[in-house]
């Protein structure tokens, strides 16, 4: 396999889920590794622009933070101006990078250097207009640099404004393509800058000038907008300028870039004229008839984009530019093409869609809610009436606004209509009724409920829809989830449930009146769900539900076969029943039934049942059980676990007596801070240090034949209340305390079992044992479950504990009385076999930094305390050794040069280097650093 | 106006989905994150979308007869948009993910929703939605082709060159151009370079070849012929008209062009030219030509103008009449040609299917004209030409096995309900008499191109229903 392959796969697991990916490594050292292959000159393009997509779509993940982040698109930036000029895809993609880079990681909203710097060099990049300069194969990088910019002007609008004089002259000189690109960046350097004048309180004609002369450097210092705008359909009040400004100059500066707009491709123009309406509706001195000589190309236009921005257009200025006349055409125009045969399917939903929030001249209600232009008559809409042949999605879209037209309609009219929607409505259960298939039974009950919706209010209308459902269960019991979900919804969308009530009447009736071998056991089982459904209904009188399942149970052989399954759909019936509140009417039946089950049904469960819910209704007024059955049978714990709970329906029940969840944290752990020097692997017992002095190493060695030596790292945490919780959760004991871990570079955490925390007393020292596979920094999700004082169980979540790199250092592990001469030669032996590339992961590298003497010796201390090996002030050498387990060394050797501290670094895997020298960074924060890698 | 992310999704028959191609735009997130604030819903990783996806397209567990979440009546009314449910029902969602489906292939974008997420705003209040279906529909054609059903290799090297072709037409979630359909730029082109005009941006090279300008028309006709009173039949014609200034002139007498849209690449327009619309009613003042279009040409094959237009008669008009008769059919068509149309068909085939009904056995068919070709296995038999006399007929019996071997199925045509389908088409030949004259195509370029114009006439969806059974429900115009 070529290393090209083994990127392939690595980079595909990764874009498939990064989570999982990142489980195994971590995102510093793949963010290493990926930046170091490509500062690999043998990598060829395919395989950088491979590496370089991963920063492209995932730039949080790789640079967590901003410092990362900055780091990250300086090293890219040097890859980019490495890479030959032939190079001209993996440029425009290493481009892409920084720029995602360096707006995801806050670089650009925190106005970083390198965020300056990036934006000057791709402002230099735009000025070769016409390639005159670097040739016409330099032509997509610099279309890359103008996108770039403009991106980096959405999210961070206002830094272009200053330079639109440019920008101008740069568009007016562009001849090739990219012309609609330089257009667009300078219409939104434009609309940003009267965006910005608008929150100005009061505006001078000289200011409202100045902004198209602007030629200065990038504006980081003005005043900012948001992050992100809203387009100005989306606000509550369009902000505007002052009236009465001089105008001229922009307006033949909006003409010519009108009188252009057609050579944009259908996609840019339609962006282009939405920020020109936004520009337009923010300056009262501009007319919006600006656009009318656009109007005739825009209303016949067969592009979908374009056709949106004209209605966006109809929608901003309304009257003010498009007569009742125009806006009569144009939603004939928008009928026309929702029904056009040679649209899409997509366009074609979406201009229906269109045409329910079609923005009036005179709208009746202003709500966003769909709602009928008044203009659309059934004479209009007569093409878009649903038909069998339609596919699903165009006759449900059809069908609803078929069915709002109708419903706005004169009398005599919508008489016609809504009985062709009937038939419609009539010719799809047919189809169902004749076989049809699983996702035409879908449709057609989606279709059903649509219609209903609108019309169930016609008595004669949803009495023949419930007649002709009934006669199709009667043939295809299968549709029975379907009748109930549909008595469901349109019980819950609509008010009245008079209809829903009805149809289970008539599903009930249906049953009734079946001849017994139609009741067989597969049927039946459809029939009981569609029975318990209607035992709910209060307003249903359920006297012919008991007979016929007492019927059914004499009748057959249903009680000897004992199938638990039907006993069990029986009994959800009654349980139904045990709730209804006209049950007292047919109280003896009931209860024979019950009787009869508990007596004669061949299941010991189904007969225990049926002897408790029949204990119930002999001993319990109505109002009682009811409460009982609701509340989940309250007094019976020992019942909840067992089967009556799933008969019942009430998964409910069962909570009350599992563990309760709280989202907030209840507990917490915190750090306890300890010396270094107190820290030590386990072992303590005497080495023996006679042997000759090259044995050192291999009697150091020796001690990791042991099992499980040195492999483990203990944290000492304090486990305590977290802010502001509950005063519930003052006192609470027997607390597990259970561990996961976010990646698979560490051993699975033992549960640890603390007997009690109490608010005002000290906290308990928890220890968590890590034993690491990978020595990498790790978190820890923490979970807890614990119980208070009113006996109760809680589960909740702590908050994640991080464990950084120097948390897993470990002095070398020796015994504690180790001479220090044994350590020194065993520190020199380590160093030796490193720096000869032995084993082959080892690696060499250097750190420099600037301090003063004394700010030295304090750093020794703070940090290093607990892992020197030698302190040799007087040479100014110190030697520290940091032990990772599972058997990783890093050994420092630390000398003050004339002008700087240099640390020597040898490490036997070179993985943990980043590491190491972001450590190292960190405590060296306040001097200037200098880093140099080996 | 952008997108926030774009999925390629392939679903085989009994497969899970796959990640065929992805592409995260991290800014437009980032906006997408400060826009919706606290509720902010992030896009989960790739490896759980096709689950959701097909979950939410109602495309899984296929051997379940019902499943509540792709069952539901009361989702789903407008499939243009639909949501992911991220922890099933009443949990987060993600809104809205507009799909194109084109066989096993599900091509799905998510839109940025630059408004407040509650209460959900409106589809057409989002500028990034039509763009959104823009950029879908032209990678549908750029992966699919013209055929719709690449090969397998074809489709993955086209998939391999997804990533440099939205690096050009949505560099950072922004759509800045459709891609160009699969195929469709001819071979010797060269980059631009900048002269004294702009150069219109959908034309981004120079062709290098001979120039020719060739225009082709085409009409469909599609109809719903029932032979009975109580149903209307219906006919209509739409056309096509790739590849100036075009003149397009009609007869003397013919009926109008309606609902032309145009390409955006059309430079002006005639107001008179839009006003024909087909939900207007027609009185004869209606404008009917010339239609002139000005435009500049990309390089590409590409659809100028389409229209519709109503005219008096459908070009075929057929009876079928099939009765029932103890074990086997009893067929009688009759296709009479208009004396409008020549009768000069490169093809012209008449199909007679029989579905839900066992394999055919014998058939005893006598045809007027023409040859008899039989497909058993897919159960159907057809024929035609039009004698001189412009009237062709068919009679016989269909003998069906008894056997348990069933034919094809089908929800509509079940009992009686059965139609005969035609397929034919008419070269140089239109039927509102539409056409383009090869001396009125005006091309202002210093080089001389060759112009082509050809046209045509082709059926689609032409139906011919048996008029002895219940023919479905198929439009509201009649009743109105």
């Amino acid at each position: 396999m070529t290393i090209a392959d083994l990127w392939d796969q690595k980079i595909s697991a990764f874009l498939l889920s990064p989570s999982q990916f990142l489980a195994t490594t971590t995102s510093e050292s793949f963010l290493a590794e990926l930046l170091h292959e490509l500062r690999n000159d043998k990598a060829n393009d395919q395989l950088k622009i491979l590496l370089v997509s991963v920063l492209l779509e995932h730039p949080t993940i790789l640079c967590p933070s901003s410092s990362v982040g900055e780091e990250t698109a300086l090293e890219l930036l040097s890859v980019f101006s490495h890479t030959p000029q032939k190079s001209i895809i993996l440029k425009c993609n290493v481009m892409l990078a920084i720029t995602n880079v360096i707006i995801c990681t806050s670089c650009l909203a925190n106005h970083t250097k390198m965020a300056e710097d990036w934006l000057d060099l791709l402002f230099q990049m735009i000025q070769d207009t016409n390639d005159y300069r670097c040739g016409l194969s330099q032509q997509p990088i610099r279309a890359t640099a103008c996108e770039c910019l403009r991106e980096m002007e959405t999210c961070s609008p206002g830094l272009l404004p200053q330079k639109l004089e440019a920008l101008y002259l740069l568009k007016q000189q562009e001849t090739t393509v990219l012309h609609q690109s330089y257009c667009m960046l300078y219409t939104l350097g434009l609309k940003n800058a009267i965006r910005i004048l608008t929150s100005q309180k009061d505006v001078t004609d000289l200011e409202f000038k100045s902004i198209l002369g602007g030629n200065e450097g990038f504006a980081w210092k003005s005043n900012q907008l948001r992050l992100t705008l809203l387009p100005i359909n989306m606000m509550v009040q369009v902000p505007r300028l002052p009236p009465g400004l001089d105008c001229k100059e922009l307006k033949s500066i909006m003409s010519s870039l009108l009188e252009e707009s057609y050579l944009q491709t259908p996609i840019s123009q339609s962006a282009l004229l939405r920020e020109l309406v936004e520009i337009v509706a923010m300056v009262p001195g501009l007319s919006p008839t600006l656009f009318k000589s656009q109007l005739l190309r825009l209303f016949g236009t067969a592009d979908v984009s374009l056709m949106h921005a004209t209605l966006f257009m109809k929608d901003t200025f309304t009257d003010s530019l498009f007569s009742a006349e125009d806006e009569n055409f144009l939603l004939k125009r928008l009928v026309g093409t929702a029904q056009h045969p040679l649209l899409r399917v997509p366009e074609k939903l979406f201009y229906m869609e269109c045409i329910l929030h079609f923005p009036e001249n005179r709208p009746i209600s202003s709500s966003g809610e769909e709602s009928l232009p008044v203009l659309v008559t059934p004479r209009l809409a007569v093409s878009l009436h649903p038909t069998v042949f339609n596919d699903s999605a165009t006759m449900l879209c059809r069908l609803n606004l078929l069915c709002l037209v109708h419903l706005e309609a004169d009398e005599g009219e919508a008489d016609k209509g809504i009985s062709y929607l009937f038939e419609h409505i009539m010719a799809l259960l047919k189809i169902i009724d004749n076989d049809g298939s699983r996702d035409v039974v879908v449709i057609s009950f989606r279709a059903l409920f649509i219609f209903l919706m609108h019309f169930s209010g016609m008595e004669e209308l949803s009495e023949k829809v419930i007649d002709k459902l009934c006669d199709m269960y009667s043939r295809h019991s299968r549709l029975a989830p379907n009748l109930i979900g549909l008595a469901n919804r349109i019980q819950e969308h609509l008010d009245d449930p008079v209809w829903s009530v009805k149809l289970l009447i008539g599903l009930q009736k249906c049953i009734m009146e079946m001849p017994p071998p139609q009741l067989t056991i597969h049927n039946l089982s459809w029939h009981l769900k569609v029975l318990k459904r209607v035992a709910k209904e209060g307003q249903i009188t359920q006297r012919n539900t008991i007979y016929l399942l007492l019927n059914i149970l004499i009748n057959s052989n249903l009680c000897e076969r004992g199938n638990w399954q039907v006993g069990n759909a029986v009994l959800a019936v009654c349980r139904n029943l045990l709730e209804h509140p006209s049950i007292d009417q047919v109280f003896i039946e009931l209860a024979d039934l019950l009787q009869y089950i508990s007596v004669h049904y061949d299941g010991m469960d189904i007969k225990d049942h049926a002897r408790f819910y029949y204990t119930l209704l002999t001993n319990l007024s109505w109002e009682k059980r009811t409460g009982v059955l609701a509340k989940g049978l309250d007094g019976g714990r020992a019942k909840e676990r067992s089967h009556s709970a799933i008969m019942a329906e009430s998964e409910g029940i069962a909570s009350n007596l599992t563990v309760h969840k709280t989202n907030r944290h209840v507990l917490q752990l915190i750090k306890v801070q300890e010396k270094a020097s107190q820290r030590s692997s386990e072992s303590s017992e005497l080495l023996e240090t006679t042997g000759e002095a090259e044995n050192w190493l291999e009697v150091y060695q020796g001690q990791f034949q042991t099992p499980g030596f040195g492999s483990e790292v203990t944290l000492r945490y304090n486990l305590t209340h977290a802010k502001d919780t509950d005063p519930l959760f003052d006192k609470v004991f027997t607390i597990c305390l259970h561990f996961e871990l976010k990646d698979s570079n560490y051993a699975k955490v033992n549960d640890i079992h603390v007997p009690c925390v109490f608010r005002d007393r000290k906290p308990p020292v928890v220890k968590v044992k890590l034993k690491p596979f990978q020595p990498y920094p790790t978190t820890l999700c923490v979970s807890a479950i614990f119980t208070t004082q009113d006996g109760r169980s809680w589960h909740s979540r702590l908050p994640d504990v991080s464990v950084s790199f120097p948390e897993i250092f470990l002095p070398l592990p020796l015994p504690p009385n180790t001479s220090c001469e044994f350590k020194e030669q065993v520190f020199d032996c380590i160093w030796e076999a490193a720096a000869s590339g032995n084993p082959d992961k080892s690696a060499i590298s250097l750190f420099c930094f600037k301090t003063a003497d004394e700010s030295l010796a304090d750093l020794i201390k703070t940090h290093f305390q607990g892992y020197l090996i030698t302190d040799q002030q007087s040479k100014r050498l110190w030697k520290v050794l940091f032990f990772l387990p599972p058997m990783c060394h890093v050994l420092l050797k630390i000398t003050q040069a004339e002008d700087a501290i240099q640390v020597s670094i040898a490490t036997d895997n070179w993985e943990l280097l980043p590491f190491v020298n972001s450590y190292l960074q960190n405590i060296t924060d306040h001097c200037s650093t200098t880093v140099t890698d080996g | 106006m952008s997108i926030r992310a774009l999925w390629v999704v392939s679903h085989e028959k009994g497969e899970s989905g796959k990640v065929r191609f992805s592409r995260r735009f991290p800014t437009v997130e980032l906006r997408a994150k400060s826009l919706a604030g606290t509720q902010y819903v992030a896009i989960p990783e790739d490896c759980v979308i096709p689950k959701l996806l097909l979950t939410e397209l109602g495309l899984v567990d296929a051997d379940k007869p019902y499943v509540e979440v792709r069952g539901d009546c009361a989702r789903h009314h407008r499939s243009l948009a639909v949501e992911l449910r991220l922890d099933g029902p009443g949990g987060r969602t993600l809104w809205p993910l507009l799909t194109v489906t084109q066989g096993a292939l599900i091509l799905a974008c998510l839109p940025l929703v630059e408004a407040p997420p509650e209460p959900r705003p409106p589809l057409p209040s989002l500028a990034s939605v039509s763009q959104g279906l823009a950029l879908l529909s032209g990678l549908q054609d750029f992966l699919c082709g013209p055929g719709g059903k690449p090969e397998p290799d074809v489709l993955a090297s086209r998939l391999a060159a997804l990533p440099s072709v939205l690096l050009q037409v949505c560099p950072l979630g922004r759509p800045l151009d459709t891609p160009l359909p699969a195929g469709s730029v001819p071979a010797a082109v060269a980059p631009s370079p900048g002269g004294a005009q702009k150069q219109p941006a959908w034309k981004a090279v120079v062709h290098q070849g001979r120039a020719v300008v060739s225009v082709a028309l085409t009409e469909k006709v599609r109809s719903m012929q029932y032979g009975k009173s109580s149903q209307q039949d219906i006919w209509d014609v739409y056309g096509v008209l790739p590849n100036v200034t075009i003149t397009l002139t009609l007869p003397h007498n013919g009926s109008p062009l309606q609902d032309i849209l145009v390409h955006p690449c059309v430079t002006s327009l005639n107001a008179s030219i839009l006003t024909t619309c087909s939900v207007d009613e027609n009185d004869g003042s209606a404008f009917s030509g010339p239609y002139k279009f000005p435009f500049s040409p990309p390089l590409e094959l590409f659809r100028l103008c389409s229209y519709t237009s109503q005219v008096p008669v459908p070009p075929i008009l057929g009876s079928y009449q099939l009765k029932a008769e103890e074990n086997h059919l009893k067929v009688n068509v009759v296709l009479k040609l208009h004396e409008s149309v020549k009768n000069s068909f490169e093809y012209c085939e008449a199909h007679i299917p029989f579905f839900n009904q066992n394999l055919m056995g014998s058939v005893e068919v006598k045809v007027s004209s023409g040859q008899l070709e039989v497909s058993k296995e897919k159960n159907w038999f057809g024929s035609l030409k039009f004698p001189k006399s412009r009237e062709a007929t068919l009679e016989g019996t269909v003998h069906f096995f008894s056997g348990t071997v069933a034919g094809p199925t089908d929800p509509l045509c079940t009992g009686l309900t059965a139609y005969i389908k035609l397929y034919f088409r008419v070269p140089d030949l239109t039927l509102s008499g539409c056409c383009v004259d090869q001396h009125s195509v005006q091309v202002y370029s210093s080089a001389k191109p060759r112009i082509v114009t050809t046209r045509e006439l082709v059926s689609s969806e032409y139906y011919i229903w048996n008029s002895t059974g219940d023919a479905p429900v198929s439009s509201g115009l009649m009743m109105l």
